[in-house]
């Protein structure tokens, strides 16, 4: 209980400390897209007629006509009252967009960092078993490939295979067969919401569609896995606890996973959270590929056309996960090894 | 227990893939009759009015919304495209133009309703042609190219007649009440979600649907898909019927070689915007219907700020015509995939037609290049930036690299800027690129209209920077005129102006590349630039 209870504590200080880094990144990425060259209001007056004074009814709009530290003070206002304002890309509220658009980025991330973990895992166990054997090479070469394709290669790699010549996936475009009915939006992620509509075969349908993204981003990710799940094991495996379970005749089985991959693991929990960060603010080619509704592209088309509150809102959102992640990580890494509570 | 369960799904996650994917789908039996058309941009707004209206959302327009009337359309070529010199009634039954050419009198179908089933009648016109010219609309800037500024030039006669004024005779009074703009608003219903900060209910429209037009608005996702379901009640298509479609999808898929399998696999119905290249490969596969049109309404220029040095130099703009590669460019860029805009020959130097845009007497001549550069009292040549924004970057940055090296041939050192779009427009706007390669288009395309709204004053569209005079009176009578003879007159004299500043360079039309399922019907090119689904059918 004792050990439960540090771990919130720890959790609750860390997220304290937090506050004041989130609150410097919504200033900074107020002020940088302001300092950047391109003016949305002339890049959206861009009707055939659009003139100087269409370009002006969008900066009024746009509150841009206002100076800068009145526009701040507004903004920090805003986004306390949890308006994140408005998009003139989508003519949508901020909020409401990222609200959409987070959970098919989530659900996509989580189910490739899950088959990337499955796969990376026993990988980099079954290499740190055999070091230098040609199992570890062969390792060494899938991880090589995996991170040295760029995932808009793999991805187009494998729409081109599966579902062009061998068409056995749907087609990639979002998160359902754009003739399926989608269920309503409870959670949204789809996977969940199908289940609670009860609607087994559009949640096969939201699987296939799912499955081509998540492997390409998978793709990527399984190398830094492999490769820390290796070189911890390969510590674990070489210490002294190891030689004195082997001295006393344990089970190879219990040796490995109970002892050996217990001790290795912290190292992978800690890579795993960061990679899943970065999963999911850097997967804006797999969104782009896979004409995947996620926050990335959404992120990625606002700051080609300058649209401030997109890419405001969506940097807020980015540092925010990286705390609630970085906060898992935390209580993980004290459930794996309880001596991390006392550090 | 979790390493056991990981190592025993390892085996299982590695054939899953093979097997998830193997599974049949499961296709609605409407398959048939849904038009699936992708594309890489999005609707934004339900009401093409919202400034930052996307093509997109325009074209959706056209099919939610009627307008009082339409263009027909006309072939050019063998090809299908729209037609400005007809114009048909749409909720007008019939319209009348008085003898004096200051009123245009419009008789409403009487059988027209609004998607809620309530009648539509003068008082919505009046209210929708009110809210086009004052509130802060795009419609606002386009109708003042046809004389239409005021709401006071809108009057309701009765329930089903409805008249425009006009200051005075304008031949693009019509024909700008068919553009996108102008559409007729079910004006109690959005009255109804008017607010005191908003009294044209703007906020509303833009995500709420209150047209009359062939299609109703079902789902709307900005950035992902719009779907429309046909509208039975329609009859104003050409032979009185509702649209061929019953159900309409437009789907975004950003990626092009997504949108090019898509259509190619017969998952996708229609698309216009793929890769020169991939267009290329699907005509010579033979499998699906290619229709290229020249954008006859659009231009691609290089262009030069005529104020910035040393482009002021009429000479220095001669040699830059003379030192570009044109066939090397246009294959490089468009895959020769449009109409070109050089390699002209002018009997007497004389421009032989006054429309615009027409192919310039310019080819690939370094020799006359360099004596011009000379006449300019640069013989040694000097150093520039070349821009072209991300948007156009798979036809633009070939063409850069090309002009690059060929200018560098007579001294010219050219540095390349790619930039983002907004960033670019920003610099464009305020007159600070002075070479860079950009496109314009015209919804009313007349000679006319193209130099008053591209050679004239400190804005936007006026790329070149042109400040003449002369330029300027002529464009501005000919816009009045209304004798063909002296139009065409006039036409020639701002083309020959034109040719012998070089104020800039036209290089091509580009083609508008519709790709579509061989079973699809009806393709028309239109001012939009976008497809106009009313249109389409299957064989």
């Amino acid at each position: 209980m004792g050990m439960i209870g540090a771990t919130l504590i720890r959790a609750g200080q860390r997220f304290l400390s937090s506050l004041p880094a989130l609150f410097g990144v919504l200033v900074f990425t107020f002020l940088l897209m302001r300092v950047l060259p391109g003016d949305p209001a002339v890049f959206f007056a861009s009707g055939p007629n659009a003139g100087k004074e269409e370009i002006e009814v969008i900066r009024k709009q746009l509150g841009l006509d206002k100076p800068m530290p009145e526009q701040l003070a507004i903004y920090l206002y805003d986004v306390g009252r949890g308006n994140l304002g408005r998009s003139m890309m989508t003519g949508q509220p901020v909020e409401k967009d990222l609200k959409e658009r987070l959970p098919a980025s989530l659900e996509l991330t989580l189910t490739a960092l899950l088959i990337a973990l499955i796969s990376a895992v026993p990988l980099g166990v079954v290499a740190a078993l055999r070091p230098n054997s040609l199992i570890d090479h062969g390792v060494r070469l899938f991880c090589s490939l995996g991170v040295c394709v760029p995932t808009f290669v793999s991805g187009l790699l494998l729409i081109y295979v599966f579902y062009y010549l061998l068409g056995l996936a749907p087609d990639p475009t979002g998160r359902v067969d754009i003739f399926t009915t989608p269920p309503p939006a409870r959670t949204g992620f789809l996977l969940i919401d199908f289940l609670l509509a009860g609607d087994l075969d559009g949640w096969w349908a939201a699987v296939r569609q799912l499955m081509l993204p998540a492997f390409t981003m998978a793709l990527f990710v399984i190398a830094p896995l492999a490769r820390i799940t290796r070189a911890s094991m390969l510590v674990s495996l070489g210490s002294e606890f190891v030689r004195t379970a082997r001295s006393v005749g344990l089970s190879r089985w219990r040796i490995v996973v109970t002892y050996a991959l217990r001790n290795a693991i912290l190292p992978v929990i800690t890579i795993a959270g960061i990679v899943f960060s970065t999963m999911l603010g850097a997967n804006v080619l797999v969104e782009k590929v896979f004409s995947w509704p996620g926050v990335a592209s959404y992120a990625l088309d606002a700051l080609l056309v300058s649209d401030y509150a997109p890419v405001q809102g969506f940097v807020l959102l980015m540092a925010s996960v990286f705390v609630v992640v970085n906060l898992l990580v935390d209580v993980l890494y004290g459930i794996a090894d309880p001596r991390a509570t006392v550090a | 227990m979790s390493l056991l369960i990981s190592r025993r799904l390892f085996p299982a996650a590695a054939a899953l893939l093979a097997v998830t994917l193997a599974a049949p789908a499961a296709r609605a039996q409407s398959r048939a009759e849904t038009l699936r058309y992708v594309t890489g941009a999005s609707v934004n707004t339900l009401d093409p009015n919202i400034p930052g209206s996307t093509r997109e959302a325009f074209a959706l327009s056209m099919s939610s919304y009627d307008r009082l009337v339409s263009f027909g359309r006309k072939q050019l070529n063998g090809k299908w495209v729209f037609d400005l010199d007809t114009i048909t009634g749409e909720l007008a039954e019939s319209y009348a133009v008085s003898s004096d050419g200051l009123k245009i009198t419009f008789k409403l179908r009487p059988d027209a309703k609004f998607h809620d089933g309530t009648p539509v009648t003068a008082e919505d016109v009046k209210w929708s042609l009110d809210r086009c010219v004052t509130a802060p609309v795009l419609g606002k800037a386009q109708l003042l190219t046809g004389s239409l500024t005021s709401a006071d030039q809108f009057k309701v006669i009765d329930p089903l007649t409805f008249e425009v004024t006009l200051p005075r005779p304008d031949k693009l009074a019509l024909p700008n009440l068919a553009t996108v703009y102008p559409i007729i608003i079910n004006s109690k219903l959005a009255k109804a979600h008017a607010t005191a900060d908003d009294p044209w209910a703007l906020n509303w429209t833009k995500e709420n649907e209150a047209g009359s037009g062939a299609y109703i608005v079902e789902t709307f996702k900005p950035g992902e898909q719009a779907i429309a379901k046909r509208n039975e009640a329609w009859n104003r298509g050409s032979p009185d019927k509702p649209a061929s479609f019953k159900r309409l999808i437009i789907q975004s898929v950003p990626e092009p070689a997504t949108r090019a399998n898509l259509v190619e696999r017969g998952d996708a119905d229609l698309v216009i915007d793929l890769q020169a290249s991939d267009v290329q490969a699907l005509e010579g596969k033979g499998k699906l219907k290619v229709i290229s049109t020249p954008q006859y309404n659009a231009v691609t220029f290089i262009s030069m700020n005529n104020k910035i040095p040393p482009f002021d130099n009429v000479n220095v703009r001669r040699a830059i015509a003379y030192a570009l590669p044109y066939d090397d460019m246009f294959k490089a860029a468009l895959f020769s995939r449009g109409s070109p805009m050089f390699g002209a020959t002018w009997t007497d130097g004389k421009p032989p037609s006054g429309a615009y845009p027409i192919p310039q007497p310019v080819k690939f001549d370094l020799d006359k290049a360099r004596g011009y550069l000379k006449d300019a009292g640069l013989p040694e040549g000097f150093s520039t930036t070349f821009s072209f924004n991300v948007g156009q970057a798979s036809s633009a940055e070939p063409m850069a690299a090309l002009v690059k090296e060929s200018l560098e041939k007579i001294g010219i050192k050219v540095d390349i800027q790619k930039l983002p779009d907004a960033q670019m427009s920003t610099a464009i706007n305020e007159k600070k690129l002075p070479f860079f390669t950009e496109g314009i288009v015209a919804w009313l395309p007349s000679t006319d209209y193209f130099y008053r709204n591209f050679y004239t004053g400190n804005q936007r569209w006026n790329y070149s920077s042109t400040d003449n005079a002369e330029l300027e009176k002529i464009a501005q009578a000919a816009r009045f005129e209304p004798d063909k003879a002296k139009y065409e007159a006039a036409g020639k004299e701002l083309n020959a102006i034109h040719f012998d500043q070089m104020l800039q360079i036209p290089l091509w039309q580009p083609a508008q590349d519709a790709v579509m399922a061989p079973n699809l019907d009806g393709y028309v090119y239109q001012f939009t630039r976008q497809v106009d689904y009313r249109n389409l059918s299957r064989k």
